[in-house]
């Protein structure tokens, strides 16, 4: 029963998906549809969480050759690294299928589609596999935004796809270069990624194949100064390829660095981890002050968005263990906490027919537990003790400063100016007078109320007890990292500065 | 007696042309029925090549006909893609006709002509017989350009092709004498049995006969320098010309041009680093003709140099050792497959005189033709390269070939290429779907086109899903 479970999990929403494209059926039933396989999909991944071991390695593995003249395999697998993300993956579109309005059948086509090439990038344990899934990803959305979106959708749909579609051609290059060199020295052809990852490239191609890799996940991330598409994409886009986008396609750019770069391009990695690390600081100040002007509630939600995800990446680049243990636990607290914002934001908008901050007010007063729930969420997202959010951002701004203190510094009071613009809007919304506007705000009916109610209890949970989680990620981050703390003592002994700090801290 | 089992789908559709040019001279011969009957031969053609075993194991110069000919599982896959592009271009033609009324049975005979010449050409492996392939190919391809002798479009097209191609041809014929001259031979077996003793460089006659020879070819494939005759002659010719001529010639012209580049490991040396120019500037060449253009035909005549571009970064990267040649073929297979598909479906969206031939003209598709549409940008995907396709392993392929023979630059420019080339693969599947239809797309009488597109469509994932085939 389990051999299957993976492709199974990839292949029901792309069969959904393309099925409800050809044949004629209703909207409503078209969201049906999409409903039943979107829970079915949530069972197979809550059984894959169950019964994952954490051993190391590895689990859930199906493999079959596909294209034998340069070894490509059609390999799936779990481990701890991906486990989380693929947690996040799964669970989360559910909601989306409640709480917003019904749209016609090709945009629940479309996110079928999107859902299943995800969890397959997520799951892909081959790299060409991996990145077929990661380009099929972004035609659904390269749709969603353009039939769906705002106003001026056709200009953000363009930017989104010629920057993602950029960076992924690099990456090809990058792959091409990685899967040849493996040939070079084992003789056989194989983009399996365990076995690539014992591969320590280095050289000016070596260096040239990360900085593609590293600017196709910088896009998706998306990393300072990768960054200029996301305002636009997010605003955009309708609401639930919004939440698509940050929660989950987002983290797999941060999931691709950890899971290829970091292995395999050990030594640049390390080389280039301060700038990196800069790049994210220097995106979080940013898009957090931006967020702080913006008038805009969805285009605030999306600088927020981007702001935090600049401190995911924060916690790869220092390549240590609290930080790489802290990133993966972020990834599924900022899923869960944005995922929901970005969803309670979709319902404002569908009942006031605004998202201008100045145009809203009095919220709380009107909907009490429409505001507890964003208020769980926003607490979330800004790393309140007790909430999912804290631990991740803790643990990260732990490993920081252990890396470098200057980085841990400045990633720890960066988190201020987040709390300034999310209470600040906070207040504004839900507080404050209501209007006319507001009046007629109607509180979550029950469905909706059910729909939102784990998520928002598995933040507290999170928040409290994360020994669950990160019982089972710790193991394979410190497997992942093993491979790339000699390196990093290799090149402490040897020139860069930076790196004593790290070893004397280490 | 095996030698001529080697040729039989060359005899089939060599005999079905002369039959078709006999039976033209009956009055009561109905258009559809030619139609119809021509793809029959393909078909039948396309049948008999698939079961005609050549053994798997393939040196290039296995000889056949005492050395004028070479089949291997090369040449018989680019047989294969011949006669695939001949059947689809005849559900092109037969469409088109009903729309455009200057069909007579001649047109069918000519493409099978065009169809055997080619056939012949994927095969050559001694220079007049390549010589004379060219010729019956070039000879009805030009014919079949200037098919609609109403307008001064096609006159046009026909004139430049004409005149190029004839020079090509003449550049052709003089490489042939000056390589006869050097190495006392014109059959690919002893050219190269020669030149494994004697240093290419050091006959200036062979280096200048080898010159002419691959500028012919060049000029055969539009590629840079001599790529800009395409456009106004893709565009100047009839829809399904067009579309033969993109597909078909292409194939029998990398099919021979790979079987002559592997000849000899020195010879190919030399020209290695200038071909690296050719690939690079034609890939970037076709791309910015393409970004400009407002056409889809003109668009896809420049897409078209594109690809050529990526066929001569294969051909720098293929080895003169166990030479397979399953990356060129694949990529061929692939973009034959997506650019066909294109074709049948402007078969029957184009209208009378080809009146909707401008990315505006289909404004709004996806929202009157939701199947067609999809098709379209189906294929637009595989020509960019967009996984699952077939487009995309044909990229990947060569990608691995060409970092495999050290040639990472090649490799990340081929990449950027693709990246330009995104623009305006896209901005057509932009106008499909982002925009509202003007118009209602009607298309009247029965057609075959339709089928074509589906087949094509199905097929664009099949053969990405398939592995290499040699």
């Amino acid at each position: 029963m389990f051999e299957n479970t993976l492709s199974i999990m990839i292949f029901l929403p792309i069969v959904a998906g393309l099925a409800l494209m050809v044949l004629p059926v209703g909207r409503e039933a078209a969201r049906a549809a999409g409903l039943v396989v979107a829970v079915l999909v949530v069972i197979l991944g809550l059984k894959v969480f169950i019964n994952f071991t954490g051993a190391g390695g590895l689990e859930f593995v199906e493999k079959t050759s596909w294209f034998a003249y340069v070894g490509v395999n059609y390999s799936l697998g779990v481990d701890g690294i991906s486990l989380l993300v693929l947690l996040a993956g799964a669970c989360l579109f559910p909601m989306v299928y409640l709480l917003l309005k019904t749209k016609s059948k090709g945009f629940y086509a479309n996110l079928l589609l999107t859902q299943g090439a995800m969890i397959g990038a997520i799951a892909a344990a081959d790299m060409v596999l991996f990145y077929i899934f990661w380009e099929v990803m972004l035609l659904p959305i390269f749709f969603m935004i353009g039939l769906f979106g705002g106003p001026n959708r056709l200009p953000a749909t363009l930017k989104i796809t010629l920057y993602t579609i950029a960076g992924s051609l690099l990456m090809l290059a990058a792959i091409v270069y990685v899967g040849v060199s493996y040939h070079a020295q084992a003789g056989v052809w194989s983009f399996d990624i365990a076995e690539l990852s014992k591969l320590s490239l280095t050289g000016p191609a070596a260096t040239a194949a990360f900085i593609f890799f590293m600017v196709a996940f910088a896009i998706k991330i998306p990393l300072f100064p990768f960054h200029t598409w996301l305002p636009d994409a997010y605003t955009e886009a309708p609401t639930a390829a919004t939440f698509v986008l940050s929660a989950i396609m987002a983290k797999i750019g941060v999931y691709g660095v950890i899971r290829f770069v970091l292995p395999i391009f050990a030594e640049d990695f390390t080389r280039y981890a301060l700038i990196l690390c800069y790049s994210g600081v220097i995106g979080m100040m940013y898009c957090g002050i931006a967020a702080i002007g913006q008038k805009d509630f969805k285009r605030m939600l999306a600088f927020s968005s981007a702001s935090h995800m600049g401190i995911i990446a924060v916690g790869v680049f220092c390549m240590n263990l609290q930080a790489l243990t802290g990133t993966l636990y972020q990834i599924v607290a900022h899923a869960t906490s944005t995922g929901v914002l970005f969803l309670l934001l979709g319902i404002i908008e569908e009942r006031m027919e605004t998202r201008t901050i100045s145009d809203l007010g009095g919220i709380a007063y009107k909907a009490p537990i429409f505001a507890v729930f964003f208020a769980v969420a926003m607490l979330a997202s800004v790393g309140l003790p007790g909430t999912s959010g804290f631990i991740g951002e803790f643990l990260i701004i732990l490993g920081a400063v252990k890396f470098n203190m200057m980085v841990g510094v400045l990633a720890g009071t960066t988190l201020i100016i987040g709390v300034c613009y999310m209470l600040w809007m906070f207040q504004r919304v839900f507080f404050e007078k209501s209007n006319t506007r507001t009046e007629g705000f109607k509180d979550l009916s029950a469905i909706e109320t059910l729909t939102i109610l784990p998520i928002v209890v598995l933040i507290i949970v999170m928040g409290i007890y994360p020994q669950p989680f990160l019982a089972r990620i710790t193991p394979a981050a410190a497997e992942h990292l093993a491979a790339v703390s000699t390196v990093q003592q290799q090149l402490a002994d040897t020139t860069v500065p930076v790196m004593e700090q790290t070893t004397q801290k280490n | 007696m095996l030698d001529f089992i080697i040729i039989l789908p060359l005899l089939v559709v060599g005999a079905g042309a002369i039959a078709l040019m006999l039976l033209a001279s009956m009055e009561n011969l109905s258009e559809g029925s030619t139609a119809l009957v021509s793809i029959g031969i393909f078909a039948f053609a396309f049948a008999v090549q698939l079961m005609v075993s050549v053994s798997g194991n393939v040196a290039p110069y296995e000889t056949a006909f005492s050395g004028m000919l070479t089949a291997s599982t090369f040449t018989k896959v680019a047989g294969l893609i011949i006669l695939a592009c001949g059947l689809f271009s005849c559900m092109i033609a037969q469409t088109y006709f009903t729309q455009n009324k200057f069909s007579s049975p001649e047109f069918y005979s000519l493409m099978m002509f065009a169809a055997s010449g080619m056939l012949l050409l994927t095969m050559a492996a001694e220079l007049i017989t390549l010589f004379i392939s060219l010729e019956i190919m070039s000879l009805a391809i030009y014919v079949l350009v200037g098919y609609d002798r109403s307008r001064i479009k096609r006159s046009e097209a026909v004139l430049k092709y004409l005149m190029l191609g004839a020079f090509a041809g003449a550049f052709f014929t003089m490489g042939a004498a000056l390589i006869y001259g050097g190495a006392g031979s014109t059959r690919f077996a002893l050219i190269s049995k020669y030149l494994a003793t004697n240093s290419f460089l050091e006959s200036p006659v062979l280096v200048a006969g080898t010159l002419l020879v691959i500028v012919a070819f060049l000029f055969k494939v539009a590629a840079f320098p001599f790529h800009a005759w395409v456009v106004d002659v893709y565009d100047g010719a009839p829809l399904p010309v067009t579309g033969f001529m993109a597909t078909g010639v292409k194939t029998a012209i990398f099919a021979v041009f790979a079987n002559f580049i592997v000849l000899d490991n020195g010879m190919k040396g030399v020209w290695v680093d200038y071909l690296f120019y050719v690939a690079v500037f034609t890939m970037f060449a076709g791309n910015l003709i393409a970004i400009g253009q407002n056409n889809l035909k003109r668009m896809l005549a420049a897409s078209g140099i594109v690809h050529s571009g990526y066929l001569i970064i294969a051909l720098v990267a293929v080895g003169t050792e166990n030479f397979t040649g399953g990356v060129i073929i694949f990529y061929l297979a692939a973009y034959a497959a997506a650019t066909l598909g294109v074709f049948t479906a402007l078969a029957y969206l184009g209208g009378t005189d080809e009146r909707r031939d401008s990315f505006d003209d289909f404004k709004g598709l996806a929202k009157v033709r939701p199947y067609t549409a999809a098709a379209i940008t189906i294929f637009m995907l595989s020509m960019a390269g967009i996984p699952p396709t077939a487009g995309f392993m044909g990229k990947f392929y060569i990608i691995t070939d060409a970092i495999r023979a050290d040639q990472m630059l090649l490799a990340v420019l081929g990449i950027v290429s693709s990246i330009l080339s995104m623009w305006y693969y896209l901005r057509l599947v932009i106008m499909m779907y982002f925009k509202e239809p003007e118009e209602s797309f009607e298309v009247s009488g029965v057609s075959l086109a339709p089928v074509g597109t589906m087949i094509l469509a199905v097929s664009v994932f099949a053969i990405g899903f398939y592995p290499v085939f040699l």
